[in-house]
Order: structure tokens, then sequence, then C-alpha cells
């Protein structure tokens, strides 16, 4: 079995602080670190790894700097580590990302699970997964909060949605993103830092990578963020009478389907 | 100033005013919650005249009752909780002025986020305070596990914390002190401006009172200390009142120097298979390794009231799983000024497990704040799950409380004074937890009593080990303070003549021996005996 998992470099904290002269944000050299979701995908990955046996790659795109956090996931359980550096990757948005990550996937020779955390807690896009996938042309699932088995053709897991769980068997290859406490992760220990220190770890540029420069950076990223919002609800509650009860619930299980 | 409308009499509303975090309960008449330090000097004008007894109180986090009143009235700092000033030295160096009530956590948010109210400031503290939010961050030492505390509890008891071991307890980073006599004057000090000559100090109040102190003649132990008052020849005078258990006046403001945040912290969590190897680590890392903040142990049995813990209770679930073979742990904090300097300390760290009979694979490293929250977490749910535990055991017998020790010894006795505490525990077959700075060789011991007559003979050991520590040249309190709980120990440690040297010096501040009574001693009265 071969697995990938995905991380990002985000800052360690939201906290902003600012010059009380000039107001600028100052910058405090505070450590960035591995997206919090995607330790959730690092432990999972391992777990899985563990389970069938098989290798564990951790991909990223980014500055040469997320070297350090590529090697921790390394401490964490994966075997390597593959990053895609380059300016021509600068300003990417969610669509160029996850093409330069699926040539990061096809580079290594592809994988038979690829797991990412849900969103990346800086920029709560929850698009990376998906669009990895779709540029694979391959399944995925959201949102996984469960495994709940796997074998070498596929995997089981439960889906959390707004309205429960739904349970899905997908086949291999595959995309996964987790949710939070899917698994607790846990910590390095001194053996796995000392490993990670020794690991393969690779790096490809735009074009060791073969990509299409017009898919890339600010040439591929199409999105304009006009404005940001948090979207309404969409669950309401419905007074019904007990006498309808039977009824509602029969056309709601039809509308449904 | 009128003081009608701060002295308030007792009643329910209150009850919490009455105990601490070291689980006793006291009694009182009245209550007051001064906010500015004239209400501090009205209120201790007025009762003190009358004679009452006066308890000095912050958040009430302290472990040996100083907070808790026997009678009287009871003045609770909470509201004097602003920060004032702050100031830089020729190097560059930052100090944060704040009133007593302020909470360590809060501070400490405070200077890492850069936020404080500055508009009562004067405009050069408001100058200083732009150049400290450009500044590199800085570092508030003082790390007592119960962040809670108030600053001026802090100062009072002279509280440490795991990083102590680096950058020792409180005491080395208040630069000045306004403490408020019992008759309303205050004293101004600040370090390195009044020293005692050889045993004699000579304190000059603002309102021109001359008081002259004559400090006791005891050497203090040569180890981390928070027993009784600091002396020492040609001492600085500062250090006097930090320690000195609510005993001497009210602090109403706290100079607190800070130090420049290191650039790289790591935390790593080593667990071994048995206790000795456990020890024997101690003792590589701490004559090998330099610039370890702290050293912390657990024992096998708080590693199974962990366990125990994380399996029954959703508060504890974020927990690590703790492998069921890990009989101890050392945590232990690398702070350096680069990775690459982090990463040798770590192996070498990891060397001096395996030296020891450990393995490098069972270890926790935290590399970034959030993975060392984890291991805090798990430092913080030790004691908590000591008082969770006892809170159950009240209930068999309500005479039960926490029995937790407090003592040090040098370097050499480490091994000596851990087979003491395993044989004694098995001897009087009770149970109890060991955990705490095993760096400074200070283990707090916790004896969880499963009836009343445990409860009692706990108490009894402890009395024999503050004996064979006090032998041993330590001290039978190294950090939480003596409080009421302890004062029996004080005596074991420094005999009776020199007790009474500390009751006269209180005497000295307090003729009449009502403020804090009970805290370290009974006080002297005058023409009667202590």
């Amino acid at each position: 079995m071969k697995y990938i998992v995905c991380i990002k470099q985000v800052p360690s904290t939201n906290e902003v602080r600012l010059d009380p002269e000039t107001h600028a944000i100052i910058r405090d050299g505070r450590q960035s670190v591995i997206n919090p979701f995607d330790l959730y995908a690092v432990e999972l990955a391992k777990r899985l790894k563990e389970k069938t046996g098989g290798t564990l790659t951790a991909l990223s795109m980014g500055i040469p700097a997320t070297e350090r956090l590529l090697r921790e996931a390394v401490s964490r359980g994966a075997d390597d580590a593959v990053l895609l550096t380059d300016r021509a990757f600068a300003g990417s948005d969610t669509l160029a990302t996850s093409y330069a990550i699926s040539l990061g996937v096809k580079a290594v020779g592809g994988a038979d699970l690829i797991l990412c955390g849900k969103m990346a807690v800086d920029g709560d896009t929850a698009q990376i997964g998906p669009e990895l996938a779709e540029t694979l042309g391959i399944h995925h699932v959201t949102d996984v909060c469960e495994v709940l088995d796997i074998t070498e053709k596929d995997i089981t897991v439960k889906k959390l949605t707004e309205a429960g769980t739904v349970t899905l068997k997908v086949s291999f290859p595959a995309v996964i993103t987790v949710v939070k406490d899917i698994v607790q992760p846990g910590l390095p220990s001194i053996a796995g830092v000392r490993k990670s220190m020794d690991a393969p770890f690779t790096v490809f540029t735009a074009a060791e990578a073969s990509a299409d420069t017009a898919r890339t950076g600010f040439a591929g990223s199409p999105t304009n963020v006009v404005k940001t919002f948090t979207p309404e609800g969409r669950t309401e509650a419905v007074p019904v009478a007990a006498s309808d009860a039977a009824e509602f619930i029969l056309n709601a299980i039809k509308e449904v389907r | 100033m009128m003081t009608e409308k701060l002295i308030h009499p007792m009643i329910e509303d209150y009850a919490e005013y009455l105990k601490d975090e070291s689980r006793s309960v006291g009694e009182a008449e009245s209550i007051s919650f001064p906010q500015s330090e004239e209400e501090v000097r009205a209120i201790m004008k007025e009762v003190y005249a009358k004679g009452e007894k006066i308890t000095i109180q912050g958040a009430r986090t302290g472990l040996a009752a100083a907070a808790v009143p026997h009678g009287g009235h009871i003045m609770n700092l909470m509201k004097l909780n602003k920060t004032l000033s702050m100031r830089e030295d020729e190097n560059g160096k930052f100090y944060v002025t704040v009133e007593p009530g302020t909470i360590l956590s809060q501070l400490k948010k405070s200077i890492e986020s850069r936020k404080f109210n500055t508009t009562d400031w004067s405009d050069d503290a408001k100058k200083t305070f732009i150049r400290f939010a450009q500044a590199p961050e800085q570092l508030l030492t003082p790390d007592p596990t119960e962040s809670s505390a108030a600053i001026g509890g802090l100062v009072a008891c002279n509280a440490s914390g795991a990083r102590s071991y680096l950058y020792g307890p409180t005491r080395g980073r208040v630069t000045a002190l306004r403490i408020v006599l019992t008759d309303g004057d205050v004293i101004d000090v600040k370090r390195g401006e009044t020293f005692a000559k050889g045993r004699e100090l000579t304190l000059t109040t603002e309102g021109g009172r001359t008081i002259n102190v004559q400090l006791p003649t005891y050497q203090l132990p040569k180890t981390k200390n928070a027993s009784g008052y600091y002396v020492d020849d040609d001492m600085d005078a500062i250090d006097l009142f930090i320690g000195s258990d609510g005993t001497l006046g009210v602090i109403t403001q706290v100079e607190l120097e800070l130090l420049p945040m290191p650039a790289t912290i790591w935390g790593v969590t080593c667990f071994f298979t048995k206790e000795t190897e456990a020890v024997k680590f101690v003792d590589e890392v701490r004559n090998n390794i330099t610039r370890l903040a702290s050293l912390e142990f657990f024992d096998g049995k708080a590693l199974a009231l962990l366990r125990k813990q994380k399996a029954e209770s959703t508060a504890f679930a974020q927990l690590p799983v703790i492998d069921p073979s890990y009989d101890s742990a050392v945590y232990t904090e690398i702070q350096c000024d680069t990775d690459d300097e982090a990463k040798e300390r770590l192996f070498a760290i990891g060397e001096a497990m395996e030296r020891c009979g450990g393995s490098e694979e069972n270890t926790w490293v935290a590399r970034n704040a959030s993975e060392r929250d984890i291991l805090y977490f798990f430092r913080h749910a030790t004691p908590e799950s000591v008082n969770m535990t006892i809170d159950r055991r009240k209930k068999i017998d309500p005479i039960i409380t926490k029995l937790g020790s407090d003592m040090s010894v040098p370097d050499k006795y480490l091994a000596e004074v851990i087979d003491m505490y395993n044989k004694t525990i098995e001897e009087e077959g009770l149970e109890a937890v060991k955990f705490g700075h095993i760096g400074n060789n200070h283990l707090h011991v916790n004896i969880l009593p499963r009836s009343g007559e445990e409860y009692k003979r706990g108490k009894e050991l402890f009395k024999k080990w503050a004996a064979k520590v006090t032998e041993m040249g330590g001290a039978v309190s190294a950090e939480h303070g003596v409080g009421k709980l302890k004062a029996d120990f004080l005596m074991i440690m420094y005999g009776e003549d020199h007790i009474k040297e500390m009751a006269e010096l209180k005497a000295a501040f307090d003729p009449k021996g009502t403020i804090g009574t009970g805290n370290l001693f009974t006080p002297i009265v005058k023409g009667g005996a202590f």
C-alpha cells in the first residue's frame, strides 16, 4: 500500500500583533507549524500503514523552509518527504495548489490513498482535498470522522455531515480529508526526530514536476476574492403536529431520495 | 477616608473567601476588597487599631493555607489588579509594575500579545511600552503550575515552578515592592538600594518613621527554599518581604523583571520502566547538559492515576496514551538560540536515557507551543487528579484533606530521600503519588488517605520526613511557603530559638501580632510568650 499525506505550513498563532506607532503587523519570527487538521491525517496515515504495511510519503507545496515541517511529519511516522517549491508556484489559489500537489503525487508514482486535513486553519477553504481528487480523476470523501475498514482495494469510512454521518466505501486510488479528533495525534519520539534527519527528502521544481506554468502560481489562479462571509445555516426546525408526523417523515424521505 | 463602605460583614456570599486551594476552611468576621493603595491604607489603619486579626488574600491558589483566615478581617486584593507602569534599563531590559491582584496567566498573556491598558500610564511608561511592543518577545519566568495565582501571592510565598530549575524562584525577578504597614504607612523598597549591615536592617518609611530590624541568626539551607523569612548577612532589604507569607505588611505594588524569550524551546518527556533509571537519568543530565529549564518527575503511581483519569473523565481525554510499561517519567525543557543547538541537546538527552537503561523511543518531543501545551497539561493533570481523588475520599471522612509535601534536599541526597519516601510509605501501608521538581531534589509527595486514620498517620509521617530532610540540610518548604499548614515543620527545621527570632522580627512590623496570624508561627505578643 502506498500512502501520501498532504501537509500545509500555517502560522502558529492567529493572534495579530500591531506596532503601536506604525500600526503595521509585527512579524515576530514565531515559527510556523503543520496545519493542525493535517496532524490528524498524519497520525491516521501512520496507523493505517501500521495495519496494512506499505509506505507513507509526506507531501507539501511551499517555501524551502517547509522542509522542517515535512521532516516533522517524518518524525511523526512518515517514511520520506517531498516538497514542491518554485517561484512559479507563488501566489497559487486552491486550483493552482491542487494542480501542483497532483503533480507531486504523480512525480512519486501515485498512491493508493491520499490523506489531507479537512481544511487549513489559515485559509479555511476546505477545497484542496476535493480539487486534488478531481485533478487526479479519482474518488474522494471529505470530512471523514472514522475509518471502519481498510483492505488492499478499498476503504470504508464514516463521513460527518450536517445531519449525522454517512458510511461510504471507496475503491483506491482515493483521497480522504479528515476531521479533528478522528484519531489522537501522538508526539514524536527522540528516535523519530533522529530518523527524520536522515530520511529521504526530495525537492521538485515546477519544471522537474513537468508543470504547465499556465496552470501554476498567479497565472493558474482564477480565484478572485470579492467578499468573505459566514454562510447561513441550512438546517431549520419545522413544527409538525403529531397527527401529521408519519406523512411528513415519509415525504421528507422521498425528498432526500 | 471613610471605611464603612469598604469593610463588609461576613455573610454567606463570601463563604469562598474562607478557604484556599489547600482545601482547609477558616473563619472571619469581616472582609474588604480594596481597589487602591489608599483604600488599603485606610482599612489597615482602622482594622489594626481595633486589634483584629487581618488575613491578606490574593487568588487563594496557595497550598499552605496562608490565605485562610483564623478569625478577624480578610483583606482580599483581587480588585487591586492594574498594570501600572513599564520601564527599560540601560541594558534594554524591561520591567513591569503591577498591583498584587494581577493574575499571572493574564499578565503573561499581556506580555505575549503586548496588550496593556496604558491609558493612565506616565508619558515615559507609554514610550517604554512602544519600545517593548517592538522588541523581541519577552518572558516572565515564574511558572507555578497554578497559573491563575495572583502576583502578590507569588511574591508572598516566593513561588517557583518547573522552570525555576533554570531561572530560580520568583525572588530573583522582583526588583521593587511597595508595602503598606500596620499603621497605614508605606515602605517603598527597590532592589540594590537598601542593605542590612550584617544582620541589622534599618528601614525608613514614606512617613519618615525608622524601623530597626534584628534579622534572625539562622543560615538558609543551600537548597531550593521557601521556609520562613529570607535572611542573610548584608542582605538586600527587598528579600525580607519576598516569601514573608503575608506577615509583615500588604504588598500594593510589585515590579517584575522580564527576560528575553529564548528563540527555541523544546520540551521532552522521557519515560522509564523503572524508577531507579529515571533517578539515575536526572543525575546524568543535570551534570552534563546545560540550559535545561526544568527537570520534572512523575512516579509510577502518578502515571497510573493519569491513565485512570484519562479512561474515566472526558476532561482528561486529551492526555496522550501512556504506555502501560512506563513506570516513571522525567520532563525536561531545552531552551536555546537555534534549532541545531536544540537538536544536539535533544540527542544528548536521548543518549543519557540509553546509558541509564531507558530508550529514546519512549519519549514525547514537543517542538512548538501547542505541542508543549500537551506536555504542560500532562504536568498539571497530576496534581488535579490528586485533588479530585482527595475530594472523593473526603466523602469517606471529612477530616481527610490534601497531604502534599514540599521538601527539598541537596543534590547528593536525591536517591536517598526517594528511598526514604518509598520505604516509609510502604511501611505505613499508605497510598501516595510522587511528582515534581526532581532537578532541585524537590518532590511533592502526595499521600492519598483512604480513611481518617490514614490521614493522621500520613501527617505524622510528614513530620518524620521534615526531621530527616532537615538532617540532610534541606528545606521543609521549597516553594509553597509555610503558611499555616507547615508551621510545625518550620519549628522542626529551625528550632525554637530561631522561631523566636522570627517572631521578634515580625513584631518590629506588627507589634500586635495580628497580620497573617498563624502563618509561619504563632506570633509573639508583647508581654506574653509566643
